[in-house]
């Protein structure tokens, strides 16, 4: 068993409930313990950080501060959760002078940060702790034929990623992993909007219009996402990109744990796909079934 | 040099001739910058005022165009030459690496919606040119997607220049409260303030209360849909540690700075 802190991040108590439901479901079978950081707050993320930086950059030591004292790292489904308290650490490390002010300003809430937390995001935990033969040697519903457009975004693999930031590969190989198929992507590491889907929609509306004509065009029967943003923006706002560009997109946003869960066996409800908007029901229903028999054997 | 001072001007006549007002003001010798804006007023203008505010104020409602004018804001001391000012932030000095060839402009995928492109931006950083970016709509379009970050062949850390630049047009009083993007991350950053919690469906009802609520009702599909498979609750939660939220932003505001 490995243990981690686990910080969900605010939007996978809302929006991503799914992404949430099915990191929890194959924690067990994957062998992590991921224990919930006491308290967390939310990371601040960028509207904080362009708003007022150094009480941006507080907020979120406060969460590594708490971090630091169980002495696990710090594992993050949300890659703009992951990208901001990676920033937090790297501008404590990088600028001495902003250190010490950090430091006086935790204290005045009696807490400390000595800069000892390694944040890192759930893909990257699965691809390099986990890793791909142990994940493999649990998969016991392939899932055979299905054909994946594996979506990065942005945050996981820039600035800092552990992955090529333009043409990663870690779950393309994942996705191969399960027995499904790693359809091209072009758009993989292309920008969905994120918040900006809030103050300049059509803005966001144009960058998910093309991320869903790209995994169309390539022959995807859903995608595959590791970031909570990504999948609200092209799941909820899918209908909206359809009346604005005329279009006729059906294409299913799955976060890349429901897929892992499936192809573990676990029971389609215990992953949240109800929650998907775009339903999965139909391209995933040769593998649901199989998932229910798996269980009852 | 003496004072600055920041008006908010009004147009009689719906705004009619709007380009033979905006040359009568910039051919003012004590106009500074000019910038059109929109919503409530039609220009915002930065003024130098060796003899008094009041003076130069004055001079421009006597202008048989002029509606009315507000005062944003006075300057009392000369502030930083920006060049400066965006140097001394963490991430700012970065853009002293910048060879101005362009890589960042042309891998943003928000570039055909911004005033001036990143590249563009960092020259007018270095010309000195502060209200022109800080009233530019760059950073509001930016999505820190990080492409030109991991693109630009000098590691100038571009987006983290967007996120500066932003706290440095909110701090200088520049946003006026219309620019969408600050008014969604103001409503953001409140509700941690509050909760030590982000609670998205308060979040958006605040977003378009003070935006504008017509343009919800071509989101209520989107929110009645998340509602309905149980993805928006409606309770927000908060944090027991809420105290040490609340004293981190004290303190922070104490010492002021990036
Ligand atoms: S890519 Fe880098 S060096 Fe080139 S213009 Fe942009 S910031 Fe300057
Ligand atoms: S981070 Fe912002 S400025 Fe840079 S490429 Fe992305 S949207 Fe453009």
């Amino acid at each position: 068993m490995k243990y981690y802190s686990y910080f969900p991040g605010c939007s996978l108590e809302a929006t991503a409930v799914a992404y949430g439901l099915s990191t929890k479901a194959i924690s067990g079978p994957l062998e992590m313990e991921l224990i919930e950081l006491e308290d967390w707050n939310c990371c601040g993320s960028t509207p904080y950080s362009s708003t007022e930086d150094l009480e941006a950059i507080c907020i979120a030591a406060r969460n590594l501060a708490l971090a630091e004292k169980t002495g696990l790292d710090l594992v993050t489904p949300c890659s703009s959760c992951y990208c901001t308290l990676s920033r937090a650490n790297s501008q404590l490390r990088e600028y001495p002078e902003l250190r010490d002010k950090v430091r006086e300003i935790l204290a005045a809430a009696g807490l400390e940060y000595k800069g000892q937390v390694r944040v890192r995001h759930l893909a990257e935990v699965l691809f390099n702790d986990i890793g791909l033969e142990f994940i493999k040697s649990k998969v016991v519903n392939p899932l055979s034929g299905l054909k994946v457009a594996p979506y990065y975004g942005c945050q996981l693999v820039r600035p800092t990623g552990f992955d090529d930031p333009e043409n990663p590969q870690s779950l393309d190989l994942l996705i191969a992993t399960l027995g499904a198929e790693a359809t091209p992507f072009p758009l993989k590491s292309r920008c969905c909007g994120g918040s900006l889907i809030i103050p300049e929609m059509d803005l966001a509306l144009g960058l998910i219009h093309q991320l869903l004509e790209s995994a169309t065009t390539n022959g995807a029967q859903c995608v595959a996402t590791v970031c909570p943003l990504c999948q609200t923006n092209l799941d909820a706002y899918q209908g909206i990109v359809n009346s604005k560009f005329k279009t006729r997109y059906d294409l299913p946003v799955l976060f890349f744990t429901q897929l892992l869960g499936l192809a573990l066996g676990i029971a389609p409800k215990e992953l949240g796909f109800d929650k998907n908007i775009i339903s999965a029901e139909r391209v995933l229903a040769p593998f649901t079934t199989a998932a229910r028999s798996v269980r009852e054997t | 040099m003496g004072v600055k001072a920041y008006f908010m001007i009004n147009m009689k006549g719906g705004g009619n001739g709007h380009a033979d007002a905006l040359a009568d003001l910039e051919a003012m010798p004590e106009v500074e910058f000019v910038a059109p804006v929109s919503g409530q007023y039609d220009f915002m203008v930065k003024v130098d005022a060796p003899t008094g505010v009041v003076q130069v104020a004055n001079k421009i409602l006597e202008k048989e165009w002029v509606k009315h004018l507000d005062v944003l804001k006075i300057e009392p001391h000369i502030p930083k030459p920006f060049l400066e000012e965006v140097c001394s932030i963490p991430s700012g000095e970065s853009i002293n690496w910048c060879a101005q060839c362009g890589m960042c402009s042309a891998s943003c995928p928000n570039v055909a919606q911004m005033d001036y492109s990143p590249r563009k931006i960092i020259a007018l950083i270095r010309a000195g040119k502060r209200e022109q970016v800080l009233t530019s709509n760059t950073m509001s379009v930016c999505a820190s997607c990080y492409l030109c970050t991991a693109r630009c062949p000098e590691e100038v850390k571009i987006t983290e220049l967007m996120h500066a630049l932003e706290c440095l047009a909110v701090r200088h009083g520049l946003r006026g409260g219309r620019t969408p993007t600050t008014i969604m991350h103001r409503a953001f950053t409140e509700s941690i303030k509050k909760n030590g919690r982000v609670h998205e469906v308060g979040l958006m009802f605040r977003f378009y209360l003070r935006t504008n609520p017509f343009a919800a009702l071509r989101l209520s599909t989107v929110g009645l849909k998340l509602f309905s498979h149980g993805r928006m609750p409606l309770r927000a939660r908060k944090i027991k540690g809420i105290e040490q939220i609340k004293a981190i932003i004290d303190k922070a505001q104490a010492l002021g700075g990036a």
